[in-house]
């Protein structure tokens, strides 16, 4: 898979690059509107992150011609405005999703993956670790190859670990991704708690291991090391 | 008052006091003229008699205009002028007389004489007067109405179709004013003016709002790469200590962030960046939203009643009736009390959100202030904004303290289209 990412910052520009390349994806940057515009004429991309606010034009510029010369990729807009007007007009032109900054990694991950699935390969529609496995067609969960009913909120959970596997979760980060509105979310983060005892607990029902960690009581890791 | 009613009046005052002043002198000068003039001819007539009885020895005698005596004695009496009422049979009525009264010699032989002259009345000559000066009023009037009204279509028209286009004038649609200019010295004075006025009021609300846009985007960014670092560092094999000094660090700028963004919205919505869409169902945002809130609810133990008499239309951007319901429901979440209430009353005209929670000594002046916190993490921006939201959209918002803390939304009775809810204000934020 290979990702181009245009943005200006250049710190930006370097952890973006480096996680993905962890991710395993081949990675180029453009740091300002006519780089871009330069690499996208030469070289074929699957994935784009789009900053909107850039040196020589917006980012929203660039998406129609994206869409003509590569139809095939997908185009996730990672924007400082949090502007439902620029989200839709975004969104309108062709974009696939929308992060706003300041946004953490495996919420750039999981968005990445999905809209791979969504866009590519009938074999993508599964995810599996270990006995674990994830339709992501039928939203459900599989364990040992048998169906466990999981509620949405459950699968979510599960699906956004299995995507981030051996990274540190923050209770935040997740309630962040479950509730990705804004809401003043306070201090109270009971209720994930309650969502991991019952993937847990149906995981363990169906004979398969618990692979959540906690952190310190901060933080969880989906991982079997 | 329109300029023209407002001239015409005055213009009618000033007659009514200048023609009142010259009839009044014209009354005095016309008075002494028609007295002077009685005098004259009394004294003429006098000399008449004289001559009379001179060449043919008559004495004439005409009641009540001429009387002539022929007196025994000499008489002292000197000639004196006096004003007498004398009934006049012929008209049935009192008319007024100059009296003129004297003595003459003629021959050795005296005589008394009284003459008099009839004299216009009074009361008659004010009438006279005052008719004329009313039509002479109507008259004067009738003709300046006539030709200021036909000078201010052709003289006004620059001026009235400038006003039509000012009335226009709409920063958020970025629709500026530009004037035709007008021969006229003072309108083309006052479109230059204005020309330029408008321009640096666009100017300035522009760069204001580019401002807050790239005050926004200044600061995201930097709290990103911060974030994005932060949370590599918890990747790392970590002491507990170290772990929960990073995530503490993460936490205040997330906090910071929020902050900045709450701070950017409240400026959005004072500067009505957000232009009204076609009515929404709030009743629909708030079903959705308690959906997306059921697990904050359980994890309190949260009870919710949905009350719905009627459902609420109103005409508001999307994004704003998500955030006031949202902000609405985080806080009777966050102050709410483990196994309490909330209670959600829906009408035609508005909706009511009540939570039980803690005694608290907020009013309904301080709660909606900024930075007023209760003991929960939250920023104290969020009642601030949905005051704004509210008072931006001519709505009501009223906290009200009973054994539920309630927060009662009202749309106006007078709706007032402040930010302009027409199809054709829409235009999306550059």
């Amino acid at each position: 898979m290979k990702v181009l990412i245009v943005e200006d910052e250049k710190n930006l520009r370097k952890i973006l690059a480096d996680f993905l390349h962890r991710e395993g994806y081949i990675c180029e940057t453009a740091a300002d509107f006519h780089e871009a515009e330069a690499k996208l004429a030469d070289y074929p991309y699957d994935i784009l992150l789009l900053d909107l606010g850039l040196p020589g034009g917006s980012g929203m510029d660039l998406i129609p011609d994206i869409k003509e010369s590569h139809p095939e990729a997908g185009i996730v807009i990672i924007s400082a405005k949090n502007s439902l007007d620029d989200k839709i007009s975004g969104l309108d032109l062709g974009a696939d999703d929308y992060l706003t900054k300041p946004f953490p990694l495996p919420e750039l991950n999981s968005r990445i993956k999905a809209l791979l699935r969504r866009r590519q390969f009938g074999g993508m529609n599964e995810l599996s670790f270990r006995e674990i496995m994830l339709n992501t067609d039928s939203r459900s969960v599989s364990i040992h190859g048998i169906v466990v009913p999981f509620t949405p909120k459950e699968y979510d959970l599960l699906l956004y670990f299995m995507v981030n596997i051996n990274r540190v979760l923050t209770k935040e980060t997740i309630a962040e991704h479950l509730w990705e509105d804004n809401i003043d979310l306070a201090d109270n983060f009971d209720f994930i708690y309650t969502h991991l005892n019952n993937i847990r607990r149906k995981i363990k029902s169906a004979d398969g291991n618990d692979y959540i960690k906690t952190v310190y009581g901060l933080g969880y890791k989906f991982t079997d090391l | 008052m329109k300029l023209l009613t407002k001239i015409n009046r005055n213009y009618l005052v000033l007659l009514i006091v200048a023609l009142t002043a010259l009839a009044a002198g014209g009354f005095l000068v016309l008075k002494a003229v028609i007295s002077s003039e009685a005098r004259e001819n009394l004294l003429s007539r006098e000399l008449l008699i004289r001559k009379q009885i001179i060449d043919r020895g008559t004495v004439p005698d005409f009641y009540p205009l001429v009387e002539v005596k022929r007196l025994d004695q000499p008489s002292d009496q000197t000639p004196v002028f006096k004003k007498v009422i004398i009934w006049d049979e012929l008209e049935n009525e009192p008319e007024p007389f100059l009296e003129y009264s004297s003595t003459i010699t003629v021959n050795g032989q005296d005589y008394f004489i009284r003459l008099r002259q009839s004299v216009l009345e009074t009361k008659d000559l004010a009438l006279i007067v005052s008719v004329w000066l009313l039509v002479l009023l109507l008259l004067v009037f009738a003709a300046s109405y006539g030709i200021s009204r036909k000078m201010n279509r052709s003289l006004w028209q620059d001026f009235e179709n400038n006003l039509k286009r000012i009335e226009q004038f709409d920063l958020i649609a970025n629709r500026g004013i530009l004037l035709s200019p007008s021969p006229i010295e003072e309108f083309d004075r006052l479109n230059r003016v204005l020309n330029t006025m408008s321009r640096r009021i666009a100017e300035d609300y522009h760069a204001l709002k580019e401002f807050t846009e790239n005050a926004s985007h200044e600061i995201q960014t930097p709290l990103s790469i911060a974030l994005l670092q932060l949370d590599e560092m918890l990747q790392l094999d970590l002491s507990e200590d170290l772990f929960i000094k990073i995530h503490s660090v993460i936490q205040a700028l997330k906090r910071l962030s929020s902050l900045n963004q709450s701070l950017i919205l409240l400026t959005k919505i004072e500067n009505r960046q957000f232009v009204s869409s076609n009515s929404l169902s709030i009743t629909a945002i708030i079903e959705q939203k308690i959906a997306e809130f059921a697990p904050l609810f359980d994890a309190k133990n949260l009870t919710i009643q949905l009350e719905q008499n009627a459902e609420f239309f109103y005409s508001i951007h999307e994004s704003l009736a998500f955030i006031l319901v949202s902000n609405l429901l985080s806080n009777a979440t966050n102050h709410n009390i483990p196994q309490g209430i909330i209670k959600i009353n829906i009408d035609a005209s508005g909706f009511t959100i009540s939570n039980t929670g803690n005694e608290t000594f907020l009013t309904n002046e301080t709660i909606f202030q900024r930075f007023i916190k209760g003991e929960t993490g939250s920023n104290g921006l969020g009642l601030a904004i949905v005051k704004k939201i509210c008072d931006t959209h001519n709505l009501d918002i009223r906290y009200e303290k009973t054994s539920l803390h309630c927060f009662h939304i009202q749309q106006k009775i007078k709706p007032q289209n402040t930010t302009g809810s027409a199809a054709d204000h829409f235009a999306p934020a550059p």
